[in-house]
């Protein structure tokens, strides 16, 4: 057999195969160090920070459950969130993420590590994305081989698509849940090919992590479901499917109900009602088996034939009377909306308001994904040309994962993993080819009628059947480049291969153009798009330097020091984890947003005129509020654009006080200048953001740089607020409430009249003096 | 003499009167009902009647569709939400009386009542105001008279309608979407035609390239960004006939499927090279295969990149383009 390159020939297997596994674990080492450093852009620019607003909340708790151990915060009623309400967090949480941290915590200081539980937060994400990469490989193997696991596992170790929500400080569930996710997986596969209840079991466990981490469990718990239907419909049922799934199922089950947050809900939502179903045919499809199989007569088989539908169709009536009934509860609306892509703007528009919930355009796809994105769809096809079981499982998750990731934003974070493992399915397969070194014979008699078929690669069973056969003959030379060689070494005779060396170098040469542009293209977008905390922000300035802008901290550690402990902060809920982590203050609502009623309340409050907004504040014992302004500055996530949310969730409570059409001009324009409506100008919003504004052009012309409109030279006035705080670039603004007026006037009247008199005649100096003991 | 000349125009006085007396609440009413009954639930309003249904003091309420439905004023809109509107009036009027009788539907042309339009100052239809009680037991807890404007964000179906404008009726509009016929006909019929043919068609059902061809163009299509385009409600190409949106978060229509074909492209060049061109018989053609696809694989990869960066103006990188 001639080859295209020569090989040396004075090297035994086992050579071949010890130096195999340890390029394979030096490799997999790199990849770990590689996927934990490209995520420390965030430390390295910046500072070691938890960043945005989610992970503020889970540091708090973390922090809590590090000082006061594990009972604490489990029982922990935190009386300063959504205040006067309060929250349970040990009920309301999921617990995961700070139980790993607070592992990992307790384990360092046992061995007198010192380790700031901060800095545990911070780095955990990239921990957990090197375990990541490994999950990554051990699944990517059982689909095809060790060397496209290894291109799975650099592939997720630097995909943007799931860097953008694990660098280091994204101290947040995903951090931990995607790594969980593939382990899942993995063990899943594992169990359904050996038929092990190990396996399984271990899957159960792994997926009562994962409840415990991350409210997308509910993929795996549909995820699994429908490949094992998927298999029975194929006629593929077998005992390893009913040992792998019900193993898991029970034991998963039982255990995801322990957790105190999830509760009944895998016995009584429409979310898992999935798996219970596929539970159930399972059991009715293996009876059948098992009755067939000791049954001869041909009148029973039908008779059970009958009963197996019946039983079916009494289950499946049996279920929706239940819904009916309200045992079973329906759809949650984040779990609707991403079928009924309208619902949540109509009934939820809370769910709507948050950007990672919008639907995904192409460019983010593929900034996200790169040339993956157009490898993953030539690696399903690979893995139709297979179809074991495994491979079902693989194309399933492709379908449903582009489809949840082109509804919202967010779920790129479950496409990434099956596009890794798909393109690194294609693309070994491609190395394969070319690397290989044998060349055909060029004889090619009975090869012509071969070629025809598979060229055509047509939907005709025959030819199928005849490439099952040749993939079958293939398959022992059909391993990575280094098994090749093996391969080569043994005189197996083969049907197809490259003739050249050119071709192959010209194959090789634009792959590894593209490997090379991905890792460029993924060290771009990570240092400049998915590592800023957003806490912090930076700017450039003229000459290229990075400049800081601390605004949000300033004016955190403002309130944390110049007010009561008790001072009551209202704001937008998006800032009310930050101002509870960083500011220790209570808060009306923030990132968990459970009660609408009370977040409507915020709005309406920010939406209406101050005379109607001043009794909702002191209802609320509010003290300060707290805004966003980003005009100065041209920060564009400020109040003033997030407020036809705010508008729009107060008018779904109150729908006859507060109208979203009259927040726009006439015209139908968005506009904060002077032709901004009445509601607009009036709104305790716009007047909180624009205090003063116009004063500091000092007579100029006073411009909103994020909605390029010039504002009006004399701007609004408040009566029922004093401004508190405007930090260093006006980016955080904060107001003290003012207090009822001491003669029982109202605020308002009372400012009038106090302005009159200050026109009239200077306040008189106080001739009293108070007596110094 | 002068006498029979004298009762018309008597009558027309105390006609006039009843016209110009708005205290008679009651008379009103009686009018408002008769007109109601005679337009199936819906009464044909002009500036007049317009003033006795928002009368100041009434004690009923109203909700009153301004459109223009005449052809001339090219209003589709106002024909699309047309039937709705009356299909919610026709099915107020199946509630029992005493309720029916405090709450009017009313619909207002351009064309009939000009000088409404010009004192509400309303530029657009269609447009719903809803008038509450001034007066009365249904006075709104507020004292509120003024009236309130629909929001059309939720489309021009009946059902959010029926269900907003529930919050302001004595009782819940009945309201029932009619089953959709057609809808279901052609279900039916389509699972008829599946069940009559699948003899024929099972086995390209069951052949694994049929599914492989639905799951691979399902998910190029997703990843064009199809639901984007869906959801937002994007147009197929700009308004100055460009087929590539500005900015990164956005996109038309056709630019679904100019990426998707690029993406297939992309991907059916790379299983040329890995599924065909090995098994190829005679080298020159192989060498000449593998030449063509990997070219393919550069040009198009450069044109995907050029319109990447057209999407993202800050992105550093380029290939061959």
């Amino acid at each position: 057999m001639s080859t295209a390159y020569p090989l040396p020939t004075n090297l035994s297997k086992t050579t071949v195969a010890n130096t195999a596994s340890l390029l394979r674990i030096v490799a997999l080492g790199l990849i770990s160090a590689a996927a934990i450093a490209s995520r420390l852009f965030a430390v390295i620019n910046f500072e070691s920070i938890i960043h945005e607003f989610d992970p503020w909340f889970n540091y708090r708790a973390t922090r809590v459950l590090a000082a006061k151990g594990f009972y604490e915060f489990w029982n922990w009623f935190d009386p300063t969130a959504w205040y006067p309400l309060g929250r349970v967090v040990g009920g309301t949480v999921y617990p995961g993420l700070m139980a790993t941290s607070g592992v990992i915590y307790n384990f360092l200081h046992a061995f007198n590590l010192p380790v700031d539980i901060r800095n545990i937060c911070v780095l955990l994400a990239p921990g957990f994305s090197a375990l990541t990469a490994w999950a990554t490989y051990m699944f990517t193997k059982e689909m095809k081989d060790e060397s496209a696991g290894l291109l799975a596992a650099a592939f997720i170790g630097i995909v943007p698509g799931y860097i953008s929500r694990s660098v280091a400080g994204s101290y947040d569930n995903e951090a931990i849940a995607i790594f969980l996710l593939m382990f899942t997986f993995y063990c899943w596969i594992k169990a359904l090919k050996t038929g092990s209840a190990l396996f399984g079991t271990l899957a159960a466990v792994f997926y009562f992590y994962m409840v415990a981490a991350w409210g997308g469990y509910a993929f795996i718990t549909n995820m699994i479901p429908v490949h094992a239907l998927a298999l029975m419909l194929m006629g593929r049922f077998s005992s390893r499917l009913y040992v792998a799934y019900c193993s898991w199922y029970a034991i998963g089950t039982l255990s995801s109900m322990q957790v105190p947050f999830v509760g009944f809900q895998p016995v009584r939502t429409s979310e898992h009602m999935g798996a219970l179903g596929v539970f159930g045919l399972l059991q009715i499809v293996a009876f059948a088996q098992l009755a067939r199989s000791h049954l001869s007569s041909k009148q029973f088989q039908n008779l059970l034939t009958v009963a197996v539908i019946v039983m079916g169709v009494v289950g499946t009536f049996g279920f929706i009377a239940l819904t009916y009934m309200g045992w079973i509860a329906p759809w949650t609306g984040r779990f609707y909306s991403l079928w009924d892509t309208g619902y949540a703007k109509k009934y939820i528009p809370i769910i709507a308001s948050v950007s990672e919930h919008q639907p995904t355009a192409w460019p983010s796809f593929f900034m996200d994904l790169q040339f993956l994105i157009f490898l993953f769809p030539a690696g399903v096809v690979l893995c139709f040309r297979e179809l074991r079981d495994e491979h079902v499982f693989v194309i399933i998750y492709a379908v449903v994962a582009s489809y949840f990731a082109g509804v919202m934003v967010r779920l790129m974070l479950t496409l990434t993993p099956v596009v890794c493992v798909a393109s690194a399915v294609a693309f070994s397969s491609l190395m394969d080819t070319y690397l290989d070194p044998t060349q055909p014979e060029a004889e090619g008699e009975s090869r012509p009628a071969e070629v025809d078929a598979s060229a055509a690669s047509n939907g005709s069973t025959a030819s199928t059947a005849s490439k099952k056969e040749k993939e079958k003959a293939k398959k022992p030379a059909a391993g990575g480049a280094l098994s090749d060689i093996v391969a080569a070494t043994s005189s197996s005779k083969k049907s197809k291969g490259v003739w050249g060396l050119d071709t192959r170098l010209v194959v090789i040469a634009h792959s590894l153009l593209m490997l090379g542009f991905f890792v460029f293209h993924c060290t771009w977008v990570t240092s400049s798009a998915y590592s800023s905390p957003s806490v912090v922000l930076a700017s450039t300035n003229a000459d290229g330097s990075q400049h800081i802008i601390d605004d949000f901290r300033e004016a955190y550690y403002w309130l944390r020091q110049n007010t009561a402990e008790d001072a009551v902060v209202m704001s937008w809920w998006d800032y009310g984890y930050q101002i509870a982590g960083m500011a220790d203050r209570p808060t009306l609502v923030d990132n968990n947003t459970w009660n609408n009623t009370h977040i409507a309340t915020v709005g309406k409050a920010m939406s209406s005129s101050e005379e109607v907004a001043y009794p909702i504040l002191r209802k609320h014992d509010v003290d300060y509020v707290l805004v966003i302004f980003g005009g100065l500055l041209g920060y564009s996530g400020d109040d003033i654009n997030k407020f036809l949310w705010m508008v729009r969730i107060a008018q779904g409570v109150w729908p006859d006080e507060i109208q979203e059409p009259n927040y726009f001009t006439p015209q139908g324009e968005y506009r904060v200048d002077d032709r901004a409506s009445s509601a607009m100008r009036n709104s305790l919003m716009y007047k909180m953001s624009y205090y003063r504004f116009a004063e500091l052009f000092g007579g100029g012309q006073a411009v909103d740089r994020v909605r390029q409109q010039t504002m009006p030279k004399t701007g609004p006035t408040l009566d029922y607020l004093d401004e508190a705080f405007t930090s260093e670039n006006w980016i955080v603004r904060i107001y003290q409430v003012r207090k009822e007026d001491d003669l029982g006037r109202d605020l308002k009247s009372a400012n009038a009249f106090a302005q009159g008199k200050k026109r009239k005649r200077t306040k008189p100096v106080s001739k009293r003096r108070a007596i110094t003991v | 003499m002068r006498l029979p000349s004298l009762i018309p125009f008597l009558s027309l006085f105390l006609l006039s009167s009843v016209w110009a007396a708005p205290k008679d609440k009651g008379a009103v009413r009686q009018q408002l009902i008769d007109l109601s009954a005679k337009g199936n639930g819906v009464i044909k309003l002009d500036s007049k009647t317009f003033d006795l249904l928002t009368l100041p003091n009434r004690d009923w309420s109203a909700s009153i569709q301004f459109t223009a439905l005449d052809r001339r004023r090219r209003c589709a809109p106002c024909k699309e939400f047309d039937p709705s509107w009356n299909a919610i009036a026709k099915a107020w009027t199946s509630t029992p009386k005493e309720h029916r009788d405090n709450h009017f539907f009313g619909t207002l042309d351009f064309d009939e009542g000009q000088a409404v339009f010009q004192k509400l100052g309303l530029a657009s239809a269609p447009i719903v105001y809803v008038y509450p009680a001034a007066e009365g037991p249904r006075q709104a807890p507020s004292g509120k008279t003024g009236p309130s404007k629909y929001d059309f964000s939720t489309g021009f179906e009946a059902e959010p309608l029926a269900i907003h404008l529930s919050n302001h009726t004595p009782i819940p509009i009945p309201y029932k979407a009619p089953i959709d016929w057609a809808r279901w006909a052609t279900f039916i019929s389509g699972l008829l035609g599946f069940a009559l043919t699948i003899r024929f068609i099972s086995p390209v059902l069951q052949s694994r390239w049929t599914w492989a061809a639905i799951t691979v163009l399902t998910s190029l299509t997703m990843i064009g960004g199809f639901m984007f385009t869906r959801i937002r409600g994007m147009p197929y190409t700009g308004p100055d006939g460009s087929w590539i949106a500005a900015g990164y978060q956005n996109q038309y229509g056709q630019e679904v499927q100019v990426i998707a074909l690029i993406y297939g492209t992309l991907s059916f060049a790379f299983l040329m090279l890995i599924m065909i061109v090995p098994y190829q018989s005679s080298p020159s053609r192989q060498r000449m295969q593998v030449y063509l696809w990997s070219a393919v694989v550069m040009l198009i990869y450069s044109v995907l990149i050029t319109l990447f960066r057209i999407k993202n103006r800050g992105y550093p990188f380029k290939l061959l383009l």
